[in-house]
Parts: structure tokens; sequence; C-alpha cells
């Protein structure tokens, strides 16, 4: 005789080995976030737009067997009558197209998640990563100028600030009493004049006004030298900055420059899509951007990011230039960055301590293929470099995390 | 929904066992538990075992099943046995009658199985629930402990699962120490001078267990580091050999149900869902082996061929693979209309090899082979420990190259465990390879 009982256990026993799962998978989404950041489908999307990330990390390895020809499956062909040759189905891993959920536990499976996230949340799992406390204290001052507020009123002032309504109830309360002790008949003719004490003046106060708008300004060099490769580098590191821009400020206004010789104010899509040519002129640009800024952008009122990004050419004589208008656009910007793409740069990301890599020079090898006849804006511009001046240099879509953190990492320059 | 009583269970299964009776089976008593269906997917992550350790892979286990099980993309299943004394089964309470008399006919298939076949008899059913029991409470202790805490825990039971399947695959071979297989020699070198051997090496042998042999020897280990690896050690060997039988296991189960239900005159309105249910469950699976299906029609021809007497013998003695190499003729073959096939790169596309004609045949059947059960996990063993410490492994290679990416993250769970230098020797593309 068998024994039938109901299930005593009320408790959910895979409960915390669930939570300890999810907590791998939260951790898992962020490291490989940074190898999506580079993805060529997530940039230039807006915040609702899912965004799917696989996530590893999560696989059990053993040793498996893998998918060379010796390694053969079998299945059951049902009904079908087979020949020898015949082609069953396209995927590697994919079984034999058939039904049925065989639970291939010791096979080799993709058992990577697809988590969807959207941008937002993308923004949120990168970006909490940052110590933003520390970071916001340097990186965020926000813009702020002195804005005038009425508050409670003064017996002294000038004219112009004279509260008609405060002065007329002191005067209708001193008539009042008037009536009350019999100095004044309200049924005579007698007008009830003001008195100098009736006066009452706003008072005024400076106060200090934030601003949470940014405007960033991207910068890129589009000549002849910027390869497509090099372009999407600089293209998956404007996004992240966007996006992380857009994550801190209630409201982020972009301005894309693209210079050669000359710098010219594109929409977004032209300044990604159009081809290169021509030289370079960096300082070109780095004019227009101070031009827009004086028209569009005052300081005061809007919190100013540039960024620019190019292959660090630039004809020699331009250089001084640079330098000077690299020194103007700091003066007005909250933080300026100067962001080399240079595909020779090949990171030592994790053998060298992070200042070598963002404030040191790129290394040996980088001055031999150099073009004689130009000099290196990326020592030049050596003094700039502090907490609000950074100079970075990506050589790989690996680098492009390493690069923002860089920025934004909190690390200040001595 | 479904519409019966515990009364209508007891009813059932006094009937079901006194056929199983009949039929001379033997079998653990059985405990039943009525669980709904997200007790069930509890039950799927922990394999049954109402008292498995803690990790995080069933926690992911879980939220599979789960999530497949939402999306309509699996079933739960009917049955789920542990293979203990006394044998627990689930019944799930969403199913209908019908179900349940087929998940018990079936169960006591599996509960004669566990206790009879020779596979299983070093999993001591006795005392399994407790072991596994003291088990999880030593994890727990450790996750809890402040000095150690779930970090390092996961950080040794992730690279010990990882060769879980690392350890001797058939019962009766006991794991002796150095210590014993030295005194062992020296015994023989005693008894015959002309005996020599080299006792400097280690393991003088090839070692297939290497959970144990890291637990043994690494000279870095704490002591409950070794001990966690003994219990994942402890554990594989209980399941090793359910997947060394999962063919005859659920081939013999279903001949036991569908013989024990045949019997029980059920009324048209049991019977006929019942028979709809069996087919489903005994159906090929295009372009995959279905172990319930094959397992079943083998058995079906045994004892056409040989009568139930002898079927009997035959789940008593063999495993998956000498089962398939000695029963399975080219009739048989043909009838189940296996064919293998892998991915050619030139047409990039899974082509078919061999068909079950007169000349394919025997190479399906080999390929089959080689596709069950432990077949499927690459053999992996410790040739010694070498002077400065590296520990050198080999894959026994059979023609199936080792998945790389796999390799490399197990070699690099190995060298956790162990400490110090590893390697390992293996044959990609017909050349060496050391990782």
């Amino acid at each position: 005789m068998s024994i039938f009982r109901k299930h005593k256990s009320i408790v959910d026993r895979a409960a915390s080995d669930r939570a300890r799962h999810k907590k791998k998978i939260d951790k898992a989404i962020k490291e490989s976030i940074k190898d999506v950041i580079a993805e060529e489908s997530i940039i230039g999307q807006n915040g609702k737009k899912k965004i799917r990330i696989p996530v590893r990390g999560l696989r059990e390895y053993r040793f498996v067997y893998g998918n060379n020809e010796s390694n053969k499956s079998v299945g059951s062909g049902g009904e079908h009558s087979l020949k020898k040759g015949q082609k069953v189905g396209k995927n590697r891993g994919e079984k034999a197209k058939g039904q049925g959920t065989g639970k291939a536990s010791d096979q080799k499976g993709d058992e990577y998640y697809d988590v969807e996230v959207t941008l937002e949340e993308l923004a949120e799992y990168l970006f909490n990563d940052l110590e933003l406390p520390d970071l916001e204290k340097k990186q965020f001052r926000f813009v702020s100028h002195e804005t005038i507020k009425r508050k409670g009123y003064r017996f002294k002032g000038i004219r112009p600030r004279l509260s008609k309504k405060e002065t007329l109830k002191r005067k209708i309360r001193r008539q009042k009493i008037a009536e009350k002790v019999g100095t004044y008949d309200p049924e005579s003719d007698e007008r009830f004049p003001f008195h100098k004490d009736d006066l009452k003046y706003h008072h005024i106060k400076p106060k200090i006004k934030e601003n949470s708008t940014a405007v960033i300004f991207f910068l890129m060099d589009v000549s002849g030298s910027m390869s497509q490769e090099r372009k999407f580098l600089a293209r998956s590191f404007f996004f992240l900055l966007y996006q992380f821009l857009n994550h801190k400020y209630d409201q982020v206004e972009v301005v894309f420059i693209s210079h050669s010789t000359q710098a010219k104010r594109v929409s977004e899509d032209d300044f990604f899509r159009v081809g290169t040519h021509g030289g370079t002129i960096i300082s070109s640009c780095l004019d227009l951007e101070l031009d827009v800024v004086e028209k569009e952008y005052h300081p005061n009122s809007w919190n100013i990011y540039s960024f620019y990004c190019g292959d660090g050419e630039n004809w020699s004589t331009d250089n001084e230039k640079c330098l000077d208008l690299f020194k103007q656009i700091k003066e007005i910007s909250q933080l300026t960055g100067y962001c080399e793409i240079n595909e020779h740069y090949r990171g030592l990301a994790d053998e060298v301590d992070e200042d070598d890599i963002f404030y040191g020079t790129p290394w040996g090898t980088f001055s031999a293929w150099k073009n004689e006849e130009m000099d290196n804006l990326w020592s030049k511009l050596n003094p700039l470099c502090d907490n609000r001046f950074r100079r970075i240099m990506i050589g790989q879509p690996e680098h492009i995390w390493r690069a923002f953190h860089g920025l934004f990492g909190g690390k200040t320059a001595q | 929904m479904s519409t019966w009583t515990e009364a209508d269970l007891l009813h059932w299964d006094e009937k079901i066992l006194r056929v199983a009776d009949d039929l001379g089976l033997d079998w653990h008593p059985i405990d039943y538990e009525i669980i709904d269906y997200q007790e069930m997917l509890g039950a799927m992550a922990y394999v049954g075992l109402p008292t498995h350790y803690r990790h995080w892979s069933y926690g992911k286990e879980y939220e599979r099943t789960h999530t497949l099980y939402n999306m309509g993309q699996t079933g739960l299943p009917y049955e789920m046995i542990i293979n203990s004394n006394p044998s627990i089964a689930y019944l799930m309470r969403e199913n209908a009658l019908y179900i349940h008399l087929l998940t018990m006919a079936h169960c006591v298939g599996h509960s004669d199985f566990f206790k009879n076949n020779r596979m299983f008899a070093d999993t001591n059913p006795d005392n399994i629930i407790s072991s596994f029991k003291s088990a999880a409470k030593y994890v727990r202790k450790l996750i809890e402990d402040p000095s150690i805490g779930i970090d390092r825990v996961e950080t040794i039971l992730d690279a010990a699962h990882s060769i879980k399947y690392q350890v001797p695959r058939y019962p009766g071979i006991t794991y002796k120490t150095t210590q014993d297989i030295i005194e062992g020699e020296k015994k023989k070198m005693e008894a015959d001078p002309s005996y020599i051997t080299d006792l400097t090496k280690v393991p003088l042998e090839p070692e297939y267990n290497i959970l144990r042999f890291i637990s043994e020897h690494s000279k870095h280990l704490k002591e409950w580091e070794r001990n966690l690896l003994l219990i994942v050690e402890e554990s594989s060997k209980y399941f090793i050999p359910q997947a060394l039988t999962k063919v005859m296991n659920e081939g013999w189960a279903c001949t036991i149900h569908y013989k024990i239900i045949n019997e029980l005159n059920l009324p048209d309105n049991l019977h006929l869902p019942f028979i709809k249910l069996h087919n489903q469950v005994v159906r090929p699976h295009l372009g995959q082996i279905n172990p319930y299906h094959l397992g079943y029609k083998l058995f079906e021809k045994l004892i056409e061929e040989h009568g139930f007497e002898e079927a009997k013998t035959i789940r008593a003695v063999h495993n998956d693979i000498t089962f398939l190499r000695a029963y399975v003729d080219e009739s048989f073959m043909r009838d189940m209309n296996y064919f293998s096939y892998s991915f050619k790169k030139e047409k990039k596309s899974l082509t078919i090899d061999d068909v079950s004609d007169t000349s394919g045949w025997t190479r399906v059947r080999d390929e089959l082979i080689q596709n069950t059960g432990l077949n499927r996990i690459p053999i992996v063993y410790i040739e010694e420990i070498e002077k400065d410490n590296t520990l050198a492994l080999k894959h026994e290679h059979d023609g199936r190259d080792l998945e790389l990416k796999y390799a490399e993250k197990v070699f690099g769970y190995i060298r956790t465990l162990w400490g110090d230098n590893v390697k390992l020797i293996s044959v990609v593309e017909n050349e060496i390879w050391e990782f």
C-alpha cells in the first residue's frame, strides 16, 4: 500500500536560490553592457527602444563535445523516408528539425539569457556604477546665475518697488481705527489721505538658480583619414556620452559639428553618415562651437559639454590655434573632452594604471607611424588637462567603457 | 478540472499494486506527495530531492522551467520519482485522475528498476534523503559562517559542478587514496619480488575521480573546501546511475504502466484518454532520440521474442550502452527509422550521414550508442602530478573534439580548485592540443 499525503511545506524552497540567481543575472547584465555599448544596433535609438542583451556568465560549463563533423547526432525519422546526404537543418547548434522539447542537458546549449532592457534602464545599469555622489560634486556643478526674488516687505525702499497693495491695506487699517475712535467720519466729504507711514516696499533678495539644461557639442573630424571604423568608435563614444548626460539633466540639446578643413553644423544623421574627405583643420570646428555658444547657448544658462573626437592628425600650423581655442572652450564648459581614435593604441587597459592610460602619452610605437609633418596635438594639450579637460584615447570598442569611466569615474588629475 | 478524491487514488493504488505483484515486480514502497504546479517546479529544480543543498543553478533551473512552462513550450512532467527507500514520488494536484493512474503505474516501474538494476547497487536508497540533508545543512552552515560566506562557497561549488561528471561511471569502483595504493603495491612487491612499480608516481594508474583526487591532493584547499568537493562527488555518484540507464529506466516504466493499466479494466472514460496519453509519451521525436520511445520499443521487442521473465533479467543486469549494443538489430533500426547527421561546413547545414538501411544501420547504431547517456560526456582523467605540482590531465579522445570554449572554462575551474599549475592534453582537428 502506498502512502498519499499532501505536501506539508508552504515555503517556496527555491526562493533563495532564485534570488541569488537574479543577483547574478543583474551582475552579468552590467558586465555584458560594456560589450553591448559598442554594438551598432543600439546607437542612435531613442530611450524607449528595447535592446536585447545576451547575458553571459550564467552558463554552467562542463566538458562537452564540439560541433566537429565527427561528432554526429542521431535522430528518428518518424514516417519520413530519408536519404544519405539530405539536408535536415541549417544551424550548427540546432537539432535536426522536429518537435519535442528534448532537454539535452549534457549538450552544449546556448544558455545565455536575452534580457530585454530599454535604453533608459541600460543607462541606469551603466551609470549607477560610476560613483555618482563623488562625481556630482566634481563634474556636475550645474551652471548657476543670480536671479532676484521678492521676499517680504520693508518700510524703506526705492520708489519702483512700492507695494501698492500693502500700502493700501495699511491705509485702510488706519482709516478703520480712525473711524472707531471717532477722529474720522466716513460720511463726511473729507478725504482720508495716505500718510508717509503707510508706504511699504517690496524687499528683494538675490537667489542662485541652478540650470538643469545642458547642451552637448559633439565635434568630429570627418577628414579623409577618418575611416568607417574610426567613425564607428567615435560614434559609440558619443552615444554613451549622450545617454549619460541625458540621464543627468532635465533637458539636453545636442549640437553636431563636423569638420575637415572647414566646419559645418549638421544634423545627427549627417553627422554619422556623411562620408569623409579632405584635410584636417581642427580649429575650424572649435571656432564654430564658440560662435554657436555665443549666439544660442549662453554659458550662464546652459551647462556646456564639449567633446571632440578625431584621429589626432592636424595641420601642424593649426595646433597653436587649437590650443588657444580649447582653452576658451574649457573656460565655458563643465567638461571638455579630447578623444583620439587610434587603432594602434592597444589600451593595455588591464595592465596599466588608469592614470597612465588617460593622462600619459600614448606608448612607444605611436609616433613611428605618425605623419612627420604634423606634430602631436595630444601632447600639446597636456597643460590643459585637469578635471575639466580630459584627454582620452580609444583603439578598440573595449576601450570605450574604460575611456568613459576615465571621463566621469571621479578620478581627477593632479 | 480534476474531479478525484484521495479515496480514488487509494482505491486504484491497491489494484495497481496487486497487478504489479502478479507481474513479479519488486519495488520500494512509494510515498506520493500531492503538490501544486509551483511545488512541482521547485521539486524539478532540485531533481526531486526534498533535501538538496542550495546553489544558484537550481534557481536558474526553476526560472528556466517556469518560463518555458508559461510560454507553453513545455509541459510539466507527469511523474517525478526519487531513487530512495521509500521512493518519493510527486503527483500534481491539477492533473486528472487518468493521468494519476498512469503516473502511479509508471512509478512502480521506476521503483522496481531502481531496486533491481545493478547500476544502482551503490546508491544507498535507505539513507540518501538524510545524507543529502546533512550535506545541505553543512552548505548552509558555511554560507552563514561570516568568515566564509556565500561567495566563497559558490566559487568552490561552481568549479566542482563543472567536473561533476568526471567521476567513475560504473558501480563497484571505490576510490583508493594514495596511501591505500602504496600499501597495496608494497604487499604485492613483497609477495612477488619480480613485481616492480614506481611508487613515486601519483596517481599510479589513471584516476577518473577528479573531484575526489583534488580533494585529497590539492595543497591549497581548506578543510571545508575539500568537504564541498566530496559533497558534489557524493551527489554525482547518486545521479550517475540514472544517467546510465535513462533509456532502459523509462522504457521499463512505460512497459510496466502499459501492462498494469491494461489489466485494470478501466472504464472507457479513463481508458481512452490513457491510451492517448501513453501514445504521446512513447512517440518518436523527429530528429531526436526520445528515450521513452526507444526504451519502450526495445523492451516490447524483447518481451515478444524472449518473454517477460527474460526482460526482467535484462532490466536487472544491463545499462543503456550494453542494452543497445546487445539487442538493437537491423530490423529494429529500420522500424525506428534512425539516422545520423552532422554539420557540414561546405554545405553549411546539418546533413544526413547515414540512414538505417542494410549498409548504414550499424554505423547509425554506433552513433546512437555514442549519443546515449554518459557517452555524450567527454572522459577526462588525471595522468599524474608532475614534479612542480602540475596536475596533468588527459582527455580520452574518441574522434569527437572538445568544445574549446567550454573546455577552457572548465580548465580554469580546475585550476581554481587545484591552486597550482594544471595542464590538459587533448586532440583538436587531429593535432595534439594542450591547454
